[in-house]
């Protein structure tokens, strides 16, 4: 069992401390959901446990805790790894060996395990994962979920008493996140386990969650089973908000829990229209008959896509069906078969000028673009680079639009993540490019930090500008989506409207459309209810 | 031969036997035993331009030090030509001794060059990572994270290259890097802290300066300073007693000092290499010959090891025991064919 | 019997290091500056530009010079290591270009009291001291890297450096050795030294201070 009382983490650089006065009881094999906006303290809380918080990361801490006997404060991390094990959320950064087998020893072989100890855990553990055929493949050639998978299968072969995951799935798609949460489910009975885990997507684990912890923005954190938690909380799945407007109380987190209700079958079939504004179609970029291959592989064929003025278009597709080789094939960063127009004019990949000055890049790690002093310089370089003036006034409106005008003598890497992300969005837009590519953008980003990301993208598209986003976020992609395309294993298996791709396709349906078979609803502001 | 350890053991007696020798056809013969071997290796690891290269290599050692060397080093009896004295340090007489002596010393050269380069195309990158003492296990953990890295970083200057190139970088100037580098580097240490973390979390040994570590230092200091003093005994022509315990004396400490300091960091390993025969046999076979070696050396039958060809240009003479041990390190050829 | 001595003192200095700095922290810091700084060994042969520049030493001086002595050690020797392994040189020079990347960041920390004393910290004059010194490095590396194959080349036999006739007449022939072979080298390695460090070490400092503070930490426990 493990107990905080009275705990509070305060940082030295801080003015007030990120945890007051925690009381916290967690009871042997319960499933723990940690959530909270970024940076409100779920990381905090869940490194007290483990002695991280104090002894890696400084800070002062007041209080008691008690992890199964042990006191992290006095003992630290080293002792408290022979009962916990802490998974992180960087798939890319938790790994020191370059193959799977070797990293997963890693934990026995700094204890001195056996030999042969180390070989029934590790045949055990990787039985357990289903991680047999990869045994001896190389770490960075698996895709995000099966390296989350060695992560824990490396802290699991010290049979620890408690695993604590910190946002396992925030780099990866919705499939594979689903797979990864539903083995942890599984391993917290076969090895008898007490799970904390901090996640933004909710609805996944829902079901399963024993204790909701939730960290609000300001006052004392909100301990409960997740029904009562859910109620209080300002943005929730799609489920919960759906439940609220019919006044169901507690909210059913399951779909199959949901009750029947009655809708109005003839309003749910009317065509919903997305966007108002729309009127004429005028193709700024055409794709015509676009093949890649790598070598002889061929990873791209003939694919065909148009991306209109004042349009916002979601590509979809699973992880390694070619999105983004796609994107690159566009901007010219890889060499490709086929035809590119760009403002009716074929660009070829010889220059990369007309991509440069029409379309603005945001990569699936925004930080890979900040490398100046202040967010002001960020945009001072962009112009420069496209020889525009530099007008102040333009800049803090500019600014203003991303709500970052009072922030613009900050250094960048000090954000907060959806900070940085606008950060990085007001750095390649400031030049006024016509065309925006976004790739995976909602990558680690909270609720609150999704809905300000698609209300900029919607107020860009009313100014006219055409947008590409590649998602794997589905209820994201419904928010904004005035078309859809779905790239499936190199080709286009669909592109047409929103509606269509979010009812009709299985792997893509939206909780609304889940919870309402055979309507035209895919966000829960689609909603008409009887009684309205 | 797979085992890290017989190749090691290669590797010391093919040192040895190189560096203790100045006759060129004793050096020409191990050298073609080598090129045998690793050409065969190459072979096997698909590298197929490997003699070639090396032997472009060892043709450029060779010109390059007899140049230096005739240039630089007027001994010698048989005159080629004459460069006007007057000339700074190049100048005076440009003797057919010293092309020899420099030409055997590229020979050398690029003999040494050639065993190292065999020992990587055998041992892969990890076997040399763990051929690291465990008294080295941080510094060794260290060098796992680089390697483990590398490759990674290497995409992420990629990414980071075309992201920015797109915002209009127009990568010219020295200072058009720092928008990759900076980025790079930001990112890289970022990781690095999550990657410290999850290594505490793991329970890995952080350093401790207890009272048995620091004896360990001052140990191995002395006993590095031991070997040090046995060799400048031996430069200053003191009896070859002294050095030879001195030297004794300080490897056996420092040998010492590495398992107790090993011992001291709690590891176990779960890769283990297999021993096949034909390694056993191997280093059966090693000892049998160094063994031969010390014997042959005490009756003084290789003489012939020692060439000079100062005063005058003289054949070197050969003795039956000096071919067959110049042909030794082309041994695992044996071997290797039934790999 | 020289190279064995080098071999050890490398050892030595290196098992130093490790038992009085080395933790997670440091391993993980100090194993991701080296993997990149071993990429851009990997861009040196890679790159058009003239032979001899080496992009190696901005970081390793940084480090050292930031850093400390003991770090800059550690940072130069591994750099010469771990880009041999990976490049797959493991040569019977690598020893001596572990010592000499180690000592030129050794040697950085030098730098760093007389860049306090003078109070140039932030200012131009701090990024003018370190591309000297860059550039001093640049050639300075070379002759020491040659000063370890210097006795296999250029000598007559019988005569070692130290019984040879008088210090000077060592250092002339070593000049005239020294100039032949890399001093051209060693020109443009300094002149890419103070390119490199001029432009990139101001905002690489400013890293290195926000990094230090995560990477180092204080306990208060009430």
């Amino acid at each position: 069992m493990i107990n905080l009382q009275d705990v509070s983490i305060q940082y030295p650089e801080s003015p007030s401390p990120v945890l007051d006065k925690v009381n916290l009881e967690i009871q042997p094999g319960t499933l723990n959901l940690v959530t909270g906006a970024s940076g409100s303290g779920k990381s905090t809380l869940l490194r007290c446990i483990n002695g991280l918080i104090p002894h890696f990361s400084g800070g002062k801490i007041g209080g008691k805790i008690n992890v199964f006997g042990r006191n992290p404060i006095t003992a630290g991390p080293a002792d408290l790894a022979k009962i916990v094990g802490f998974v992180f959320q960087d798939p890319e950064a938790q790994f020191v060996y370059d193959v799977v087998e070797d990293e997963i020893v890693f934990m026995m072989e700094n204890t001195g395990t056996s030999r042969p100890t180390m070989q029934a855990r590790l045949d055990d553990v990787c039985q357990k994962l289903g991680l047999e055929s990869i045994r001896m493949k190389k770490i960075q050639n698996l895709s995000g979920g099966e390296k989350q998978l060695v992560a824990i299968a490396s802290v699991l072969v010290g049979l620890p008493q408690v695993v604590i995951l910190d946002e396992p799935t925030s780099q990866l798609d919705p499939q594979t996140a689903d797979l990864l949460l539903r083995i942890v489910v599984k391993l917290k009975k076969e090895f008898d386990l007490t799970i904390l885990i901090a996640e933004h997507r909710l609805e996944r684990l829902l079901p399963y969650t024993d204790q909701m912890i939730h960290i609000p923005e300001q006052g004392p954190l909100q301990i409960g089973p997740p029904e009562e938690i859910l109620q209080n909380m300002s943005l929730v799945p799609p489920i919960v908000e759906i439940a609220r407007k019919y006044k169901i109380s507690p909210p059913p987190i399951r779909i199959s829990d949901f009750p029947n209700v009655t809708i109005d079958t003839a309003a749910s079939r009317k065509n919903v229209n997305r966007n108002p504004e729309k009127n004429q179609k005028t193709p700024l970029l055409k794709v015509n008959d676009l093949s890649v291959r790598f070598g002889t592989q061929p990873i791209l064929n003939c694919i065909n896509l148009a991306l209109n003025q004042g349009e916002i278009l979601t590509l979809m597709g699973p992880n390694s069906a070619g999105k983004t080789t796609l994107l690159r094939a566009i901007l010219g960063l890889n060499a490709s078969k086929g035809e590119i127009h760009l403002f009716g004019e074929l660009i070829n990949d010889k220059s990369l000028n007309p991509v440069i000055s029409n379309i603005a890049y945001l990569p699936q790690n925004p930080n890979d673009l900040l490398f100046a002093e202040t967010i002001l310089d960020e945009l001072h370089i962009t112009l420069k680079n496209h020889s525009q003036n530099i007008n102040d006034d333009e800049i803090t409106k500019f600014l203003k639009f991303f709500n970052l005008e009072d922030k613009q003598n900050h250094y960048p890497r000090d954000l907060s993540v959806g900070e940085r992300q606008r950060t990085a969005l007001a750095a390649i837009t400031i030049h006024d490019p016509p065309i925006i590519f976004l790739d995976e953008p909602t990558r680690g980003l909270d609720y609150a930090n999704k809905k300000t990301l698609a209300e900029r993208l919607i107020s860009w598209r009313k100014t006219g500008k055409a947008i590409l986003v590649v998602t794997h976020d589905i209820e994201f992609a419904a928010q904004l989506a005035d078309r859809v395309a779905i790239l499936e294993k190199g080709e286009i298996i669909f592109s047409g409207s929103p509606t269509k791709a979010f009812t009709q396709f299985p792997a893509y349906q939206t909780q609304t459309a889940r919870l309402f078979p055979g309507t035209n609803w895919i966000i829960p502001d689609d909603l008409t209810l009887l009684n309205d | 031969m797979t085992v890290s350890a017989t190749w090691l053991i290669w590797i010391s007696t093919s040192l040895i036997l190189l560096l203790s020798t100045r006759n060129p056809i004793y050096i020409l013969l191990t050298l073609t035993s080598l090129f045998l071997l690793g050409g065969k290796i190459s072979l096997k690891k698909e590298q197929p331009n490997w003699t070639k290269q090396n032997l472009r290599f060892l043709i450029t050692t060779i010109i390059l030090s007899t140049l230096v060397n005739i240039l630089f080093a007027h001994t010698g009896q048989t005159l080629l030509f004459i460069l006007p004295e007057n000339w700074p340090l190049i100048g005076g007489s440009i003797t057919l001794e010293s092309l020899v002596y420099g030409a055997v010393n590229g020979l050398v050269i690029g003999a040494l060059y050639l065993v190292f380069n065999i020992l990587n195309l055998v041992l892969s990158v990890k076997q040399i990572t763990r051929l690291i003492p465990n008294a080295f296990r941080p510094i060794s953990i260290m060098i796992t994270i680089s390697l483990t890295f590398f490759p990674s970083i290497q995409r992420r200057a990629r990414e980071i290259r075309e992201a920015q190139m797109i915002r209009g970088n127009k990568m010219k100037g020295v200072s058009d890097w720092l928008p990759i580098i900076i980025p790079l580097i930001v990112t890289s240490l970022e990781n690095a802290f999550m990657l410290s973390e999850s290594l505490t979390a793991r329970g890995f040994y952080s350093k401790s300066s207890t009272n048995i570590s620091n004896l360990n230092l001052i140990a191995l200091v002395f006993a590095v300073f031991a070997v040090f003093a046995g060799w400048i005994f031996r430069l200053y022509n003191y009896p070859v007693v002294i050095s030879v315990i001195l030297y004794s004396l300080g490897i056996i400490s420092i040998i010492f000092i590495f398992i107790i300091a090993g011992k001291q960091v709690n590891v176990t390993h779960y890769h283990q290499e297999v021993w096949h025969p034909r390694d056993i046999i191997f280093v059966g076979l090693s000892f049998i010959i160094a063994g031969a070696m010390i014997g042959l050396i005490r009756t003084d039958c290789l003489s012939s090891f020692i060439y000079s060809p100062y005063p005058n240009l003289s054949f070197p003479e050969i003795s039956v025991f000096g071919f067959i041990l110049s042909a030794v390190p082309g041994i695992p050829l044996i071997f290797i064919s039934h790999d | 019997m020289v190279s064995l001595i080098l071999v050890l003192c490398l050892i030595l200095l290196l098992f130093e290091t490790q038992s009085s700095l080395l933790d997670s922290k440091l391993i993980a810091f100090l194993g991701v500056l080296i993997a990149i700084n071993a990429g851009l060994r990997f861009l040196e042969n890679a790159l058009p530009g003239p032979a001899g520049v080496s992009p190696i030493f901005f970081l390793i001086i940084l480090t050292g010079y930031f850093f400390g002595s003991r770090i800059g050690f550690l940072m130069g020797a591994m750099t010469m290591f771990v880009s041999g392994l990976i490049t797959g040189g493991v040569g019977p020079w690598l020893p001596g270009q572990m010592i000499t990347a180690g000592w030129l960041g050794q040697s950085s920390a030098l730098l760093k009291p007389l860049v306090q004393g003078l109070k140039w910290q932030h200012k131009t004059e701090e990024i003018i001291a370190l591309s000297i010194f860059g550039a001093i490095w640049g050639i300075l590396y070379g002759v020491i890297m040659n000063l370890w194959f210097w006795p296999f080349l250029g000598t007559t036999p019988g005569q070692t450096w130290l019984q040879s006739a008088g210090l000077m007449e060592s250092i002339g022939r070593y000049s005239a050795y020294y100039i032949a072979t890399s001093l051209v080298w060693d020109i443009t390695r300094s002149i890419g030294n103070i390119l490199i460090i001029g432009f990139l070490s101001r905002p690489m400092l400013r890293i290195f201070e926000r990094f230090e503070k995560r990477f180092s930490f204080i306990i208060v426990e009430t």
